[in-house]
């Protein structure tokens, strides 16, 4: 009996999660604000898919979809690559002080909180001429990812015994050569985790990609949606559709992954 | 073996673009907010050195305290009121057997979205006209409301899709450590006769402190960076009503063009965040760490 009133409790929740989704599921199917207004709850009276092509060329929401791809995939590499060295310098080679400094600094970034620096690193990003460029973004993105990116990763190169890279020594390999062949080949799990947070939190970025950037062409998803929003305000089933498009791709994503990504963010969230 | 791993050359070099990133896009910045922060400047001419005039300003500015109140509001609303729900929530999933992996998975989603995203699916259902949340309490007979645009709705209508997005990902954190407790502690005590309330409240609360306390500061923390919801859904009115400090940070330096300023309250947004986090270590005395 309690169990069964537990299951009512969550599956309460679970629908509070749940509605609104359906319902800009349903309405991005819809005729127009009229059926979405008299009909907010119920199946759309026909399939207008439509709804879906309009968005894609009218809100540029293609144009968008591909900068946020690039944007994500390119500053998440970025991090995962210098990531990975650094935490392979720091944890595995003999500079014990040094590392120990360095490892702090990096540390340090944890505790700035990177939405003060919106206003300062505007006027950087324009002295160094990058304002309205893709790598306005992605040099931000990549740094900003990169002290919780390190101290996940290091937590794991940490533990891994020396006896394989002592073999892979004495076979003749350096230090640069024991990290791609050794160590990195070793590090993917952790390696995957983090690149799948750098890469959603990227693909969901808003605040920096709004103010550093102007061309439309260039916009990100986040960013479109709410200027799609701004202009479109009067068609509900346009928007619908196009809040689909940057729904979908992250839904599949985690549904594949979910254990990654539940796992990286415990990790990275619980630093103790 | 030990002269391979301790080539300086290669440490350098694969330090350096870490170190360099890190000191230009995180360094730089922090250092010129504090530079900019004491001078009167408008992001065109050259700044004026002014002193402490602009937090004089700022402690003197009756907007910028409205946008302080509102970051306690986001504090204040994730300890009264969604801590409690989200430890109820963990407690519950951990105690059943069946869909629990489902339920996991399922709070979790609104965390992954983009915020912006969030914002405007949420404007569809406080909308006055069309809106969901107004057609459904039209079904009970009650009057349209202007959700984000009454002054004495919209506050607390940006704190409950705030609380919608992040609830799930910090019962995902408690579960965790719910489901870390060794087994036979619990089955110790439900031999011993413990109701599900006894062994909640005198065993698994008690062995979890530590990592309530981390939610509570990832809380704190999350509070004092609140933005970009704020934005999308309200830009900080109707008059200011919603903005927090970041939002008044941003239309101070890029709509009414007082840069000084605006690094002036990215300081205070620093130092604040500094202070109540310390703070609250300080209160919670947590010296208690778990590792996951």
């Amino acid at each position: 009996m309690k169990k069964i009133f537990s299951h009512i409790i969550l599956m309460s929740y679970i629908l509070v999660i749940i509605i609104p989704f359906v319902f800009v599921l349903f309405s991005s199917f819809k005729e127009n604000n009229i059926e979405i207004v008299t009909n907010p709850w119920g199946l759309p009276s026909s399939f207008h898919f439509d709804n879906y092509v309009m968005a894609w060329k009218n809100a540029k929401i293609g144009t968008y979809f591909f900068n946020s791809l690039y944007i994500s995939v390119v500053a998440s590499v970025a991090t995962l690559g210098f990531g990975a060295a650094t935490s392979y310098a720091l944890t595995r080679m003999k500079f014990l002080n040094l590392s120990k400094f360095f490892y702090s600094f990096i540390l340090l970034g944890l505790v700035i909180p990177t939405g003060s620096l919106l206003v300062p690193l505007y006027k950087l990003i324009t002295d160094l001429h990058l304002y309205n460029t893709h790598l306005a973004l992605i040099f931000p993105y990549a740094t900003f990812a990169l002290p919780v990116s390190i101290y996940i990763i290091c937590a794991f190169m940490r533990a891994i015994p020396s006896e394989l890279e002592e073999a892979a020594m004495i076979d003749g390999l350096g230090a640069f050569g024991l990290f791609i062949k050794i160590i990195l080949p070793i590090s993917i799990p952790p390696l995957v985790t983090v690149f799948i947070l750098n890469f959603l939190g990227n693909w969901n970025e808003f605040v920096m990609a709004n103010f550093y950037l102007s061309s439309e062409n260039l916009r990100t998803l986040p960013v479109g949606m709410v200027g799609f929003r701004d202009a479109f305000n009067t068609n509900y089933a346009q928007l619908s559709a196009g809040i689909m498009y940057s729904v979908v791709p992250v839904l599949i994503i985690y549904s594949i992954l979910q254990e990654k990504i539940i796992e990286g963010v415990t990790a990275g969230s619980v630093k103790g | 073996m030990n002269k391979t791993l301790r080539n300086p050359l290669v440490y350098i070099l694969l330090l350096l673009p870490t170190v360099l990133l890190y000191c230009l896009f995180m360094g730089m910045p922090v250092i010129q907010a504090f530079y900019y922060g004491f001078t009167d400047w408008d992001g065109l001419n050259p700044p004026t050195f002014n002193g402490i005039e602009n937090f004089q300003e700022a402690f003197s500015d009756s907007d910028f305290w409205l946008s302080v109140l509102n970051n306690v509001y986001f504090i204040l609303f994730s300890m009264v009121i969604q801590l409690p729900i989200i430890i109820f929530l963990a407690l519950l999933i951990s105690q059943i057997k069946r869909f629990k992996a489902f339920y996991k998975t399922a709070v979790f989603i609104p965390s992954i979205l983009s915020t912006a995203v969030i914002g405007i699916l949420w404007g569809f259902i406080y909308e006055p006209d069309s809106g969901l949340l107004n057609q459904f309490l039209g079904l009970f007979g009650v009057e349209k409301i202007y959700w984000l645009s009454d002054k004495s709705t919209a506050m607390i209508s940006i704190l409950i899709t705030n609380a919608w997005q992040w609830t799930g990902f910090y019962i995902v954190l408690i579960l965790a450590a719910i489901l870390g407790i060794p087994k036979d502690l619990l089955e110790q005590a439900e031999i011993d006769g413990a109701t599900n309330w006894n062994k909640s409240t005198r065993i698994i609360i008690p062995l979890i402190r530590p990592i309530i306390i981390v939610v509570m500061l990832l809380s704190i923390a999350g509070a004092m960076k609140a933005l970009d919801i704020v934005w999308v859904m309200t830009e900080g009115g109707p008059f200011g009503t919603t903005d927090v400090m970041a939002t008044y940070m941003i239309k101070e330096a890029f709509r009414e063009y007082q840069y000084g300023y605006g690094n002036a309250i990215s300081i205070l947004i620093f130092i604040f965040t500094l202070v109540i986090t310390g703070l609250f270590q300080w209160i919670t005395k947590n010296k208690e760490r778990i590792e996951y």
